[in-house]
């Protein structure tokens, strides 16, 4: 579960706002959209087929491609970094052709690099149309990008690649998948309310072997590490009772691999949709459902620019034996692109079927501060 | 506690409410008419910056290419490959909304945060709900023809939110839909519409170019402008954002200047019009003076007594036309604007915003007119001795000693103003400088000039009229002390209405000429911005009794520093003799025109940038900056004057550009011009819509806009004139009320009252008569300086002057007619009076 079209929706309402500014919106209005008719809609399991859905679903509302990883030099300088493309369907069928800019596709891409060592965190965003090849996504050969950012790929068993530079910070990036992609929900179908209409399609690809460079304030650092991949599209997804999510995904050194998220009403209740996918080494999967596990926050940062965020956590998943917590890397690794929210590098430890187990992974968190 | 003196000059002025009104209203009118030219130029061009600003946003430099623009993949791979963030497209141009012009702006909005990011802040009225704004926003993108603007401008269109118009761009309609309003607060946005891109391209005809790209570099990161430079293809420039709207600006300069200057004339001779009432108030007062002096009053505090007064007058006057001023100056900014629009670019002024600048300037003018004029009175006044009850007649022959000086002193200054025009070169604001000193000079010889008339004249008015007319001919003579100042007054505003006149009539003649010599072609058809349909020209061109054809496009070429009109011209065949050739056989010159890399320059441009046959210039093409020759200079009078002409050939070969905007329909001997034109309207109906004329309306549509351009000029001289007018009362009332005793004596001595009268009135007569004639030669002057000097100066065009007599013999008589008017009250007043009473008084 990811953060949703909030981005987009945040900034078409401050260009046609009403009385009501964009900051006071509501999450759950922005994502529970009566006008979503005529929209393909995540409502049953369909087949999953690669490179194909690797590449954009136009006939969804909001779809993304999202990349987090944990990287160090060789001197082990420890570094995260987050690329997302987000892509947005304004209409449910495309524009006229009265103009080569005329289009229904936006896109939208965040960028993030936590610097450890300097505990520092950079952030930059990027918006286009996907028009004239400003922006876009295709499946075969699979690239994706906006401006000068990209993640592609030359074909499938190929390495993916990721290039994206703002003013202090750039990746370049060399992506090997080591696991196959792993649908999450029912076979890929994520219900995220009980809702007919709340789900979406969603598959992971949670190892990627990386290497390439980091670059921060001018220093090129070599590096390598593991990263995540997520990919989701919908139509509508978030329910009007609930305001936002903590989400989890962790890489375990014995080759667990865990993502869950908790989906949180305005009553401060867990909605019982929030849901999880656990990938064993050997590559087999189990699904978790609320009742399964048990997230308990220990600790709570408070942004300097306001909002109070949960920043260390107990998980329990009792059924697989599993008792980590979960601290982050820095505490500040909070985003203040056109939506606010934090997602960040965090360390694991704990114990997983008796053994002691460490680990690396990332946690989004949003509705904290609106 | 105030002195006694101050308090003797306020209970003379009291006594004299007359003169006092005039000295005010004089001193008001002049500073009014400062201010209120000074408030609309800097109105218009606040509204014309604040707008640049506004459009141009955080933009410090502008990419722009060829005359279609730029190509838009140019852009795509800046971004792409070259990673540049801070840089937005834009496609901008006019249409017209229910007849108002309006800019429209297209913008790629995720391009405008670092650019302009007030253009997502738009807004729809309360009431609509979040998923109805989305849905307006999405429709920004996705609705060909959603538009947003300033709420001002919505409500003055008369389009509410939501709602459908019609929008005529490049001639073709198409639909606009206004999504929502930009709080007006803003500013800068009035007639400014703003779309998407692609919306701006469908409407303009722009499909695959851009007008430009707005660029953002940090001050002074050199490096970034560099690699800005190096990712560039040939024929796309970098400039600087303030520059383009500095080069923009400046085109409208020369005619802000030459309308300050005229503001100017009317102080001046409000001016003289101060003088008089000081003078004339020293005059009247010098046994009040003698008396003050006696008492033991200084020279020193005599002369702060009379400069305190003019100060005092001044600060009221000036304070009074500054109020006037404002009132005027919203007035004159319609008209200015109005005639910036017509000429320039688009300027949208609502409202004269009072500016303290313009304010201070007024007040300063005025307050120091009226120093200066009373500078020469006070200094007069400390001179007399105490004893001496001045009588008129010492008065009359110290005036009659100072004549020759100051006639001397006028021959010097008006020597200095040819000096000036002949040292200055091109300079403007130099060679109006050079205007006002012969003015000036002009000043200062008029009242030895009216003594010789007059006295000349009064033994004709005796044989013609008999006693009461050569007292009336001889009083002019004799009365100069304070007749004089009026009569300046009246010749200088005279003069001015003969050299704006003849300079506007001269002007207008080769105009006509010129457009008769040009509008070679029987009809004119195309369309005023975009261009024209290309399979629509084919249609045209077809038509029965057409024998050729003539195409036109008007471009802008851009450099650094000035924008310069590019008219690439394909010639039907024997047309050549409709463009003026200046400097150079015209036989030689069209063959090298239509072969080889050779242009023509208009003769402003030739003036402007110091070129002529032979010179080389370089100009900017779609494939990186080339040098061309020139062949000659053309007469141009065109409003945007400098240009180049190239011909079609050439266009094509070095413009990516294939448009033309007008066509030239020459039609064989007998044909029907109007069944042509309507063939024409029948054939672009419901395609494109033409303007289609005959080369006679055009003709005349060209004069007629041509003289609505100098229906300002006409109200600024009205007004000198106005001044002048209120001298001429003023001096009369105050000579009627000075001679009260003489005039009684008259009387007494079997006078009667018509008589007294019509002396008066004869005088008032020869007054204007002889400030008419002496008009003359300073009109005449002054219209020969403003053609061939100010006019040149400032627009670069050559004019012949013309000097038609009924213009002159208009002015002498409404010289005579304006001081009869101004007479006609004093000379009432004159007869009226009762001799024993008045005598008594004494």
């Amino acid at each position: 579960m990811r953060l949703l079209i909030l981005a987009v929706s945040s900034l078409l309402l401050s260009l046609v706002h009403a009385d009501e500014p964009a900051q006071g919106s509501r999450l759950s209005d922005l994502l529970n959209d009566a006008t979503a008719t005529g929209f393909d809609k995540a409502d049953a399991p369909r087949e999953f087929s690669f490179p194909e859905d690797h590449g954009p679903h136009e006939g969804f509302r909001n779809e993304w491609w999202y990349v987090t990883g944990n990287l160090d030099d060789e001197e082990g300088r420890r570094f995260g970094f987050e690329l997302t493309i987000f892509r947005f369907s304004l209409t449910p069928t495309g524009a006229t052709d009265d103009s080569a800019w005329r289009t229904n596709q936006v896109y939208i891409a965040h960028l993030a690099v936590t610097d450890a060592a300097r505990n520092r965190f950079f952030v930059a965003e990027r918006f286009s149309r996907g028009a004239l090849g400003l922006a876009g996504a295709q499946a075969d050969p699979f690239r994706v990008w906006i401006d000068d950012w990209e993640m592609s790929s030359a074909g499938p068993g190929k390495p993916w690649r990721i290039l994206a530079d703002d003013e202090e910070i750039a990746l370049e990036l060399e992506l090997m998948p080591l696991r196959q992609p792993v649908l999450n929900g029912d076979a890929g179908l994520s219900r995220k309310s009980s809702s007919i209409d709340s789900a979406s399609y969603y598959y992971s690809i949670t190892r990627l072997q990386t290497d390439g460079t980091i670059t921060v304030a001018g220093t090129d650092y070599r590096v390598s590490g593991l990263s995540w991949l997520d990919r989701e599209w919908s139509t509508s997804a978030l329910a009007p009772d609930q305001v936002g999510w903590d989400w989890f995904a962790l890489q375990l050194s014995d080759g667990t691999d865990v993502m869950l998220y908790n989906i949180r009403k305005t009553d401060g209740t867990a909605d019982e949709n929030s849901s999880g996918t656990l990938t064993r080494d050997d590559g087999s999967t189990k699904g978790l459902k609320q009742q399964d596990f048990e997230i308990v926050v220990n600790d709570r940062w408070t942004s300097p620019e306001g909002g109070n965020y949960p920043s260390r956590w107990t998980i329990r998943v009792p059924g697989e034996d599993l008792d980590i917590s979960v601290v982050p890397v820095i505490a500040d690794q909070e985003l203040f692109t056109t939506v606010r929210y934090w997602e960040g590098a965090v360390d694991v430890e704990g114990r997983h079927a008796g053994r002691p187990v460490s680990g690396r992974g990332y946690v989004e968190l949003t509705g904290y501060a609106e | 506690m105030i002195p006694a003196t101050y308090r003797a000059s306020f209970s003379y002025m009291l006594r004299h409410p007359w003169q006092l009104a005039l000295a005010l209203v004089g001193i008001g009118i002049g500073v009014a008419v400062i201010v209120a030219v000074d408030l609309a130029n800097s109105s218009a061009r606040k509204a014309f910056l604040l707008s640049m600003d506004k459009v141009t946003g955080e933009a410090t430099h502008q990419l722009i290419g060829g005359p279609r623009g730029i190509e838009e993949n140019v852009y795509v791979r800046l971004r792409t490959d070259h990673g540049l963030e801070a840089i937005a497209p834009v496609v901008d141009g006019s249409v017209e909304v229910d007849d108002v012009r309006l800019d429209v702006l297209g913008i790629d909005l995720f391009a405008e945060r670092e650019i302009r990011p007030f253009t997502a802040e738009a807004t729809v009225p309360e009431g609509g709900d979040d998923s109805s704004t989305q849905n307006l926003f999405s429709a920004f993108l996705t609705e060909p023809g959603s538009v947003t603007m300033s709420a001002r401008t919505a409500s003055e269109l008369g389009i509410d939110v939501g709602e459908s118009f019609t929008v005529l761009a490049g001639g073709v309609e198409f639909s606009g839909f206004l999504l929502g309003t930009y709080d007006s607060d803003q500013g800068g946005l009035d007639n400014v519409v703003i779309v998407d891109i692609a919306t701006a391209q469908a409407w303009l005809g722009q499909r695959g170019w851009l007008s430009r790209i707005d660029v953002r570099i940090a001050d002074g990161d050199a490096g970034a402008l560099d690699r800005l430079k190096q990712s560039l293809p040939s024929g796309v420039r970098v400039l600087t954002a303030a520059g383009r709207t500095q080069a923009t600006a400046a085109m409208s300069q020369a005619f802000m200047t030459n309308l300050t200057a005229m503001s100017l004339l009317a102080l001046l001779v409000g001016l003289f019009l101060i003088f008089n009432s000081v003078s004339f108030s020293v005059l009247q007062r010098r046994g009040l003076i003698a008396v003050l002096r006696a008492l033991g009053v200084t020279r020193r505090q005599l002369f702060a007594m009379i400069l305190t007064e003019a100060a005092v007058l001044g600060t009221i006057a000036a304070i009074l036309g500054v109020v006037a001023g404002t009132w005027l100056g919203e007035q004159l900014l319609t008209l200015v604007s109005r005639s910036i629009n017509d000429l320039y670019f688009r300027v949208s002024v609502t409202a004269v915003t009072v500016d303290t600048f313009s304010v201070a300037k007024g007040l300063v003018a005025g307050i120091g007119a009226a120093l200066v004029a009373a500078a020469a009175p006070a200094i007069e006044a400390t001179t007399w001795e105490p004893r001496l009850a001045m009588s008129r007649s010492t008065l009359e022959r110290r005036a009659g000693r100072v004549l020759p000086l100051v006639t001397a002193l006028g021959v010097v200054t008006m020597a200095m103003a040819a000096l000036l025009l002949l040292v200055s070169g091109r300079d403007l604001v130099a060679g109006l400088a050079a205007v006002f000193l012969l003015i000036l000079g002009f000043a200062f010889c008029v009242p030895f000039v009216v003594r010789r008339a007059s006295l000349a004249l009064s033994p004709v008015a005796r044989g013609l009229g008999g006693t009461t007319a050569r007292m009336a001919v001889s009083g002019v003579a004799t009365s100069l002390s304070r007749t004089g100042i009026a009569i300046v007054a009246l010749a200088i505003a005279v003069s001015a209405t003969i050299g704006v006149s003849v300079m506007v009539d001269s002007f207008r003649a080769s105009v006509q000429d010129w457009l008769q010599q040009t509008l070679q072609a029987d009809i004119y058809a195309g369309v005023q911005r975009g261009a024209m349909l290309p399979d629509l020209i084919e249609d045209l061109a077809d038509i029965e009794g057409v024998t050729a054809i003539s195409t036109s496009r008007r471009t802008w070429i851009e450099t650094a520093a000035e924008r310069t009109q590019l008219l690439a011209v394909r010639m039907a065949p024997g047309s050549y003799a409709g463009t003026d050739v200046l400097d150079a056989k015209p036989d030689e010159v069209w063959a090298a025109w239509e072969s080889g890399d050779t242009v023509l320059v208009s003769e402003p441009y030739a003036y402007q940038n110091r070129v002529g046959p032979g010179d080389r210039i370089t100009l900017p093409t779609s494939a990186g900056e080339r040098s061309f020759a020139i062949a000659a200079s053309f007469r141009s009078y065109d409003i945007n004057a400098s240009a180049v002409m190239i011909s079609r050939d050439n266009y094509d070969r070095y413009f990516d550009d294939d448009g033309v905007d007008t066509l030239g329909f020459y039609l064989s001997p007998g044909t029907n011009v109007d069944a042509v034109i309507d063939e024409i309207r029948s054939i672009s109906e419901g395609r494109q819509r033409l303007r289609v004329d005959s080369n006679a309306r055009i003709r005349d549509l060209s004069l007629e806009i041509f003289d609505q351009t100098f229906v300002i000029t006409d109200v600024l001289y009205w007004l000198a004139t106005g001044v002048a007018f209120i001298g001429i009362l003023g001096a009369m009332l105050a000579l009627q009320l000075e001679r009260a005793r003489e005039f009684a004596m008259l009387r007494a001595l079997g006078m009667t009252p018509g008589q007294v009268g019509s002396m008066i009135t004869t005088q008032t007569g020869v007054i204007g008569l002889l400030s008419g004639i002496a008009a003359i030669p300073l009109g005449v002057v002054m219209a020969w300086v403003l053609i061939k000097v100010i006019n040149r100066r400032a627009f670069g065009w050559q004019i012949d002057m013309a000097v038609t007599p009924d213009i002159l013999v208009n002015a002498v008589i409404f010289a005579v007619g304006a001081s009869l008017l101004a007479g006609l009250y004093p000379a009432w007043r004159a007869a009226r009076s009762r001799p024993a009473v008045v005598m008594r008084e004494e």
